[in-house]
């Protein structure tokens, strides 16, 4: 909405925060506002005394931490119910290995409440049907563990002797199943044991998964502006300090953190990590999307192209169970979000034609590869010439990697401003894919048909230069000066 | 006292029949002795202790634990963490495990492997307790507190500051046999399902298995 005025804008965006933000939150991190005699588990000093030996390390790391100092120890996170699937008995006391979402809520309940439902807190559930066509299949259910559940998060197995199932744990992963049925893992972002501030407001907090062929995001923050001054000022960030709000309590530049859940301004935090997230950019083709917010503190991304789900509808959640609408986020909603923190910093029509600049650049990818290329595959497999199976014929790995791989990479670059990951790690490659491979391919698959399967779905906008094989350039360096013959 | 007074004393109380039953229960008591030792030696042989089929369940995993094969060569044997020390204790173990042999014989088929793994884990409790009871001592047999030194220098310092108020099986538990959790911790709904698994049997078989004993 480029024609608000800044105050008008100012009043929407605060009109989102109470929306799409957890009651009473402010304009910082929470505090936890409980009493400190909440916690101090009196079995805490003897855990203290044996691991301090046993286990210096972490011992030393949760001495130095802000729950150290506070006096929060080992027994106040790691305790549990004998009735707990994963409750363990040790040196006498009863306590899981793994805390849980639901355990670090106890204390910090906005949190919480901002992290359920999320993408991260989603990211195990939201691909779980599919991970065994490409991991197991492709390699094996071993890379599973080590590979696709280190980030996405396992489901958590605890075996019938009470051990955690080794092909399920250790993971750290941000939409892990924990055994108490919550989802996420808080240590995902924030290391154990020391839970600093200023390590998770790192871009480092987001690179264990952040990075790579399908979303490079530290690659392309690094290669962007943002991540050449955030280099340059990194001793200006204060990134230790208790609150952190852009242009407040640090300018030099921004983080992951900054864009993606920082404070800003008036803009509150929030551990909803995609809730300013305007796009789906891993998909085959991107959507913008509502954020659906449930009564039960759940959230769910619909395609904003459909139908927008009235208050105190019921809808199917990705874990196939019921919930009740409270509240939906449009994509401009979430845009204006965004906007409010590019404006500590950038003026608004700069924000805005940054983000138009983005926009297009998913637009373009959907309109002349996205959309074609899952159409086209669509007829082979409707046309009875590709079998059902993903990965078992060339044509679907070549179509995988244009969009998951190539095609997320060019959407990620633009998202975040590096040209190189927008272009030559991204865009182009989808191009040189598109035509060097894939339509190559999908001629071969289809044969005779390919005038039907194929070519009805390269439309003259995008792909009629191939239609002037006459209009020569002098690109490739032939018959030019220096450029050969 | 004189030796001219005891004499004849002596000689009224020790007639011929009492010199008979005196010699024939000091050697009685020879022999019981010696059969009891000989018992002992003979029913502490983990050959005899694997004689019943439902015993190697145990002893499987016993070979793979560092009781069994140490760089050291030291070798624990069954009897010897199992069995307490001494004629008598050993004597009231052997005769309290007798209940054993009447409930392989009369009980559940503890030789089948599923219906062993489900009685597991009442076996490790009532072993633990039994550990607790004698504060640990066949542990105590070769592990020697003030000798504790461990290859991690922390191993000295917990065994000397982290022990008080504890039995060596308080936190050495699982060391030997197939990990059973705490009795505190232990879920048979749990266990049965991943015995169920093991063993290629149907949803509920176990609960079956244990009601029909």
């Amino acid at each position: 909405m480029p024609d608000r005025a800044p105050s008008a804008q100012r009043a929407w965006g605060l009109a989102l925060c109470v929306l799409l933000s957890f009651p009473g939150s402010h304009a910082q991190a929470a505090k936890v506002q409980l009493d400190p005699s909440v916690w101090g588990h009196p079995a805490g000093a003897d855990c203290v005394s044996c691991h301090s030996k046993s286990s210096a390390g972490l011992a030393r790391e949760w001495e130095e931490s802000a729950h150290g100092k506070a006096g929060v120890n080992c027994m106040d996170c790691h305790q549990a119910d004998p009735a707990d699937p994963d409750a363990r008995e040790h040196e006498g006391q009863v306590i899981a290995t793994i805390v849980s979402p639901k355990d670090c809520g106890r204390c910090h309940t906005q949190e919480l409440a901002e992290q359920q439902g999320s993408v991260h807190a989603e990211a195990h559930s939201l691909i779980a049907e599919r991970v065994p066509a490409l991991a197991h299949n492709l390699t094996g259910a071993a890379m599973q563990a080590s590979g696709c559940d280190q980030c996405h998060g396992s489901r958590v197995k605890v075996r019938g002797d009470g051990t955690l199932d080794p092909a399920t744990w250790p993971n750290s992963g941000i939409g892990r199943i924990n055994p108490d049925g919550s989802k996420g893992s808080c240590s995902a972002c924030h290391g154990r044991h020391r839970f600093s501030k200023a390590q998770a407001r790192e871009p480092e907090a987001c690179v264990r998964c952040h990075s790579g062929p399908d979303s490079p995001d530290k690659e392309i923050f690094e290669a962007s502006k943002h991540g050449m001054i955030y280099v340059a000022q990194r001793a200006n960030m204060n990134l230790a300090a208790p609150e952190w709000v852009a242009g407040r309590d640090y300018t030099a530049a921004p983080t992951c953190v900054t864009c993606h859940m920082g404070a800003a301004g008036k803009l509150p935090t929030t551990h909803d990590v995609g809730m300013r997230n305007v796009w789906s950019l891993n998909t085959p083709v991107s959507e913008r999307q509502l954020l659906v917010v449930l009564e039960d503190g759940e959230k769910l991304e619909l395609p904003a192209g459909g139908e927008i789900p009235r208050r105190g509808a019921e809808i199917r959640k990705a874990d196939g169970t019921l919930g009740k609408v409270k509240a939906v986020g449009s994509p401009q909603q979430r845009r204006q979000a965004m906007g409010l923190v590019c404006q500590e910093c950038h003026g608004k029509a700069f924000a805005m034609a940054f983000m138009s600049q983005f926009d297009s650049v998913v637009e373009l990818f959907n309109g002349k590869f996205g959309e074609p290329a899952r159409a086209i595959m669509g007829e082979l497999y409707a046309r009875n010439l590709l079998t059902p199976l993903p990965f078992d014929e060339p044509i679907e790995l070549t179509y995988w990697e244009l969009w998951h791989d190539e095609g997320a990479r060019a959407r990620h670059g633009a998202a975040m401003a590096s040209p190189n990951h927008a272009w030559w790690e991204g865009m182009y490659l989808v191009g040189r894919n598109f035509y060097g491979r894939f339509l190559p391919e999908a001629r071969a698959v289809a044969g005779e048909q390919a005038a039907q399967a194929v070519d009805p779905h390269l439309g003259e906008e995008h792909h009629g230069w191939l239609k002037r094989p006459e209009a020569a350039n002098p690109i490739l360096g032939i018959g030019t000066p220096g450029g050969g013959q | 006292m004189s030796a001219t007074t005891r004499g004849p004393w002596l000689g009224r109380v020790l007639t011929r029949p009492v010199v008979i039953a005196l010699a024939a229960g000091g050697l009685g008591g020879v022999l019981s002795m010696v059969f009891l030792l000989e018992f002992h030696r003979l029913t502490s042989t983990n050959a005899f202790c694997t004689s019943c089929h439902s015993m190697t369940f145990a002893a499987e995993a016993y070979r793979r634990s560092a009781h069994y094969s140490s760089p050291s060569g030291v070798r624990a044997s069954c009897a010897d963490c199992h069995v307490s020390e001494g004629l008598f204790a050993a004597t009231w173990d052997h005769a309290v495990g007798a209940k054993d042999l009447i409930k392989q014989l009369l009980g559940p088929d503890y030789d089948d492997p599923a219906v062993n793994a489900l009685h597991l884990p009442d076996a490790a409790f009532a072993a633990r307790d039994w550990f607790r009871r004698r504060d640990s001592a066949t542990c105590k047999r070769c592990h020697t507190l003030d000798a504790i030194a461990g290859k991690r220098a922390d191993t000295l310092a917990i065994h000397r500051d982290e022990t008080a108020g504890k039995t060596c099986v308080d936190c050495h538990y699982n060391l030997v046999h197939r990990p059973v959790p705490d009795r505190r911790t232990f879920k048979r709904e749990a266990w049965n399902r991943m015995v169920e698994v093991e063993h290629g049997l149907a949803p509920g078989a176990a609960a079956r298995l244990l009601a029909e004993e």
